[in-house]
């Protein structure tokens, strides 16, 4: 058996290949930067080499002396450009060339551009800066950062969720957790580059760039030049990974843009590795207080979490996970409170699964702990809180199967054999520590459009921009209007990813397959009864006069309920007409009824779970399993485990691989990732691939993904959670609480280290 | 949008007139004025500083002008116009570039283009004929979907290709090693294994 096709269970749709599968082996999936266009001037930035002060002179004579240089773009040059707007569609309000001042390590000083790639580097890096340096603050603690309540700030966070009297409950309680706990700041790094292609002609622009929401890019440029948005395209058909990091716009593009105009020239700007560090978003680190308050029997009765996480000097951004967190279980009474701290960084922006990676990382290890401290295994603790209502308003989960992802996930695991006492388990050298946690991520859905072509010769063209970034979005998309208009995968194209197509959400939030699949079904369903009315309304054939309403469609033929069939390719030659095609707009029930306009006009909105009669999210139980070398402290990770509900899955091959990989980053994100800043200039000192660890193939050992059957038709109408970002949280406080069993050592601040477990615990 | 270019003995500067020829061409704009007048003698791309290297990309020749620190990746990509090569880093720490030179492969970002002047480099697109029936570590790839976005999977295919041949696909263990140096940030590793195992394996 080939584990990457599993056999689907009820509400689960065929492993079928991905319809891109050969144009990504063979190298033909053209990205942003592979798209051939004439003429290219090439284009380098210029990064600053300080984190704040203001830049007194930028001596530019050797670059524009630099044989092949064509033109350089500096301050000076921008009046044309409008400062960028933050919020959804730029990640920042810096127009780093708009005055010269330094907000952030690596602000964008210049671009050079030059005939080719090499004269531009040259240049680029013989630009030298004298600056009135100051005083910078890299991180949460340092000195001179400022702290706000983000509730009210922030776009994530309107009010801090709590329910009943905190205070007094965990005071009452006979059981308490009281601990602190850290996340790092984290960098996206696809392995793609950042890039942008800017191409005018007739005065209109074309930017060829990796990104999460064409519509949304189109906009922001848009704004930032002066243009209407129908002098603007943004097309980027693959994406080569994301992570949230190709989400909102960046000020590079404009940037690139305007070079373009003033040289004339279509001018490519492929960003650096280190350069992606500072002129590109992150994941911000957070600092977690949790208080934890439970009766003998396991039963919680106090939950608070307190958070900060970092930002800008610019911009209020936080993530605000506590909306998750609070919601998780059935506790008594919460309270939780998020504050920002503002810091001479650039501005934060998602990363994936924003609010959950950081947040259940304490939450989940702070369980663990309660769990030990009441002697009951930690699975059980959360079994005996699982609550099919929240906490906060009351509300039910439209559906919740966590307690039978912990069953299922626990026995292929084999977790009942565990031996629960810390550092018991060993095999020679290496120490063994089981640990589990929670996956959950809330389902989202926002409006989407798509158009549907039915041709008489039985093809189908899916059209919606939607963004391939590995997610498989073009094939499940495909795979829906295969399965409405009865046709094989093979005969459906899918166009995704250039704003000349019907508008879809920003690939963000897992919502993609819920909303871009809820339009195509909506279109095709349009197309069929189109394609009924014609079977019916014909003057002769096996359909005519039929019931439209119990008409269906299944292999190429339409069949009447009363058995009569005919070929898809004969109703429609018969109707003389070459196609059907329709255009559908899906809105969520909840979205605001501008939603659509807003998505035409760059915006996504998202009807968020909370905001639901019934809160949703998908949930999963994840199992980690490490070794831990006696001696050296070396830290392996043999077996991840996941047992997932996330609704219909559309795909199982590529939502398990979606899992799988979701797993593995979590595991990174507990045991390599980390954006390290010198706190003496905050610059970050390991911004390539070398240093900022990730994981390669030899540090993953086997990891297991089980989809358990949910049907949940109340979050949208393909009855789609959403997963891409459910796999990798809990993963991080699994493989933390696996550590604590293997050594008897608690360690709160990730990522965990093989010197953190050196010296002064039980187990050596 | 994209073209197939890449003609025996083609130059990068009739490269660059074909690939204008088959879009639309681009009217010489007001701006480009300042640009000229700022190139100085020597310093037109086409003149002084540039080396002829010849290049044999997957059995074609390739005649190429380049800056001599051009890499062969930049090569590749940027003169030859085979773009399923990619660059994630530039700076030999991801494996995206892997391509082979004379069967052995190497990262195409870590050599200049013109140290690999007279020898056969094979990129992803030498792999299989265009359409036609796929290597059998590409169909095996498809088989244990071992890739999401598809950014890294042309250099970890070369790297598998080569992991194969050098003999170091015995084991899964070893196959983990011996792949360790093409990054997959979507994380497809179990399954990338498991295709190398599949495609290692003597024909049933």
């Amino acid at each position: 058996m080939n584990p990457a096709t599993p056999a689907p269970r009820e509400n689960q749709g065929a492993p079928l290949e991905r319809v891109d599968a050969r144009l990504k082996v063979t190298g033909e999936a053209r990205y942003a930067a592979d798209i051939a266009v004439a003429n290219l001037a090439y284009g380098v930035l210029v990064t600053s080499t300080v984190a704040r002060g203001a830049v007194s002179e930028l001596s530019l004579e050797a670059a524009r002396a630099t044989p092949g240089v064509l033109d350089i773009v500096s301050y000076d040059d921008v009046r044309e450009l409008r400062k960028p707007t933050f919020g959804m569609g730029s990640y920042t309000s810096l127009g780093p060339l708009h005055e010269r001042r330094i907000f952030h390590d690596g602000q964008i000083m210049a671009l050079v551009v030059a005939e080719t790639y090499q004269a531009a580097e040259e240049a680029a890096a013989s630009v030298t800066a004298r600056y009135a340096q100051e005083p910078a603050s890299a991180e949460l603690d340092s000195p001179g950062t400022e702290e706000l309540d983000a509730a009210g700030k922030v776009a994530m966070l309107k009010k801090d969720p709590a329910s009943g009297d905190f205070e007094q409950a965990y005071q009452a309680a006979p059981v308490r957790i009281d601990a602190e706990y850290r996340t790092p700041t984290q960098t996206h790094n696809p392995i793609e580059l950042f890039s942008t292609t800017a191409v005018w002609s007739d005065g209109q622009l074309t930017v060829y760039e990796p990104t999460q929401s064409v519509y949304g890019f189109r906009s922001e440029i848009a704004k930032q030049l002066n243009l209407d948005l129908a002098q603007v395209r943004v097309v980027s058909p693959y994406v080569g990974g994301s992570f949230g990091s190709k989400g909102p716009l960046t000020p590079r593009t404009a940037i690139v843009a305007l070079a373009a105009r003033r040289l004339g020239r279509p001018v490519r700007c492929v960003v650096s590795r280190a350069q992606g560090f500072t002129t590109q978003p992150y994941r911000a680190p957070t600092r977690h207080h949790i208080r934890l308050g439970a009766t003998r029997d396991g039963t919680i009765s106090a939950f608070s979490h307190e958070a900060w996480e970092l930002t800008s000097r610019l911009d209020n951004y936080a993530v605000a996970g506590t909306k998750t967190t609070t919601r998780l279980y059935g506790y008594g009474a919460v309270a939780s409170k998020v504050r920002i701290v503002r810091a001479d960084r650039q501005t934060p922006a998602f990363m994936r699964s924003p609010p959950e990676l950081p947040y259940v990382f304490p939450l989940e290890t702070a369980l663990d702990e309660l769990a030990y401290a009441l002697g009951m295994d930690p699975l059980d603790l959360r079994l005996k809180n699982d609550s099919q209502r929240e906490p906060i308003e009351g509300k039910p989960f439209s559906s919740r199967h966590l307690k039978e992802c912990y069953e299922e996930g626990a026995a292929a695991f084999r977790w009942r054999e565990r031996n629960p006492r810390p550092a018991s388990m060993r095999e020679g050298d290496w120490l063994i520590g089981f640990g589990c946690a929670t996956a959950v991520y809330p389902t989202n859905v926002a409006a989407a459009a798509a158009r549907v072509r039915l041709a008489a010769d039985g093809t189908v063209r899916v059209q919606s921009a939607s963004h391939e970034i590995g997610t498989g979005i073009r094939t499940v998309a495909g795979q829906m209007a295969a399965e409405r208009l009865g046709v094989p995968l093979a005969a459906v194209s899918v166009e995704m990813g250039d704003t000349n197509l019907p508008p879809a959400p920003t690939s963000g939030g897992s919502n993609s397959t819920a909303s871009v699949c809820s339009a195509v079904l909506k279109a095709c369903d349009q197309v069929r009864a189109r394609l009924f009315q014609a079977a019916s309304a014909a003057k002769s054939g096996p359909l005519a006069g039929r019931d439209v309403s119990r008409m269906t469609l299944r292999d190429g033929t339409v069949l009447a309920g009363d058995g009569a069939s005919q070929p898809l390719q004969q109703v429609l030659g018969a109707s003389g007409a070459g196609a059907i095609e329709e255009y559908a707009e899906f809105v969520p029930s909840g979205a605001p009824v501008d939603a659509m306009q807003k998505l035409y006009r760059g915006q996504t909105t998202m009807v968020r779970s909370e905001e639901r009669p019934a809160v949703s999210f998908a949930f999963g139980a994840e199992f980690v399993e490490v070794r831990i070398h006696a001696r050296t402290r070396e830290i392996r990770v043999p077996r991840l485990l996941g047992a997932f509900a996330a609704g219909r899955i559309m795909n199982t091959r590529t939502a398990r691989s979606q899992l799988m990989g979701g797993m593995i980053f979590g595991m990174s994100s507990a045991l390599l990732e980390s954006t390290e800043l010198d706190p003496r200039s905050a610059r970050i000192v390991n911004a390539d691939l070398q240093d900022y660890l990730v994981p390669v193939n030899a540090d993953t050992g086997t990891v297991e993904v089980i989809m358990l059957s949910e049907t949940d038709t109340s979050v949208n109408p393909a009855g789609v959670k959403g997963l891409g970002e459910l796999g990798d949280v809990g993963t991080n406080a699994a493989l933390a609480n696996a550590v604590f069993h293997a050594t008897g050592k608690r360690l709160r601040n990730l990522p965990i280290r093989l010197e953190d477990l050196l010296g002064g615990d039980s187990a050596a | 949008m994209t073209h197939s270019v890449a003609g025996a003995g083609m130059s990068r500067r009739t490269f660059i007139c074909a690939a204008a020829a088959s879009t639309t061409a681009l009217p010489l704009p007001a701006g480009a004025r300042a640009a000229a007048a700022r190139q100085t003698a020597g310093s037109s791309p086409h003149g002084a500083g540039l080396r002829s290297v010849d290049l044999r990309i997957n059995h074609q020749d390739y005649a190429l002008s380049l800056d001599p620190r051009t890499t062969l990746l930049d090569a590749i990509r940027d003169h030859a116009g085979l773009t399923g090569t990619k660059k994630g880093c530039g700076h030999g720490q991801c494996g995206a570039c892997t391509v082979h030179v004379d069967g052995q492969r190497i990262l195409a970002c870590m050599t200049f283009a013109l140290m690999n002047h007279g020898r056969e480099v094979t990129t992803i697109e030498g792999l299989s004929e265009p359409g036609g029936a796929l290597h059998p570590m590409q169909q095996a790839f498809i088989d244990h979907d071992a890739f999401q976005c598809g950014y890294c999977t042309p250099g970890q295919i070369m790297s598998a290709v080569a992991c194969v041949r050098e003999g170091h696909a015995h084991s899964a263990a070893q196959i983990r090693e011996y792949m360790s140096g093409n990054l997959c940030r979507c994380a497809a590793y179990p399954n990338i294994v498991a295709a190398v195992q599949q495609a290692a394996a003597p024909e049933a």
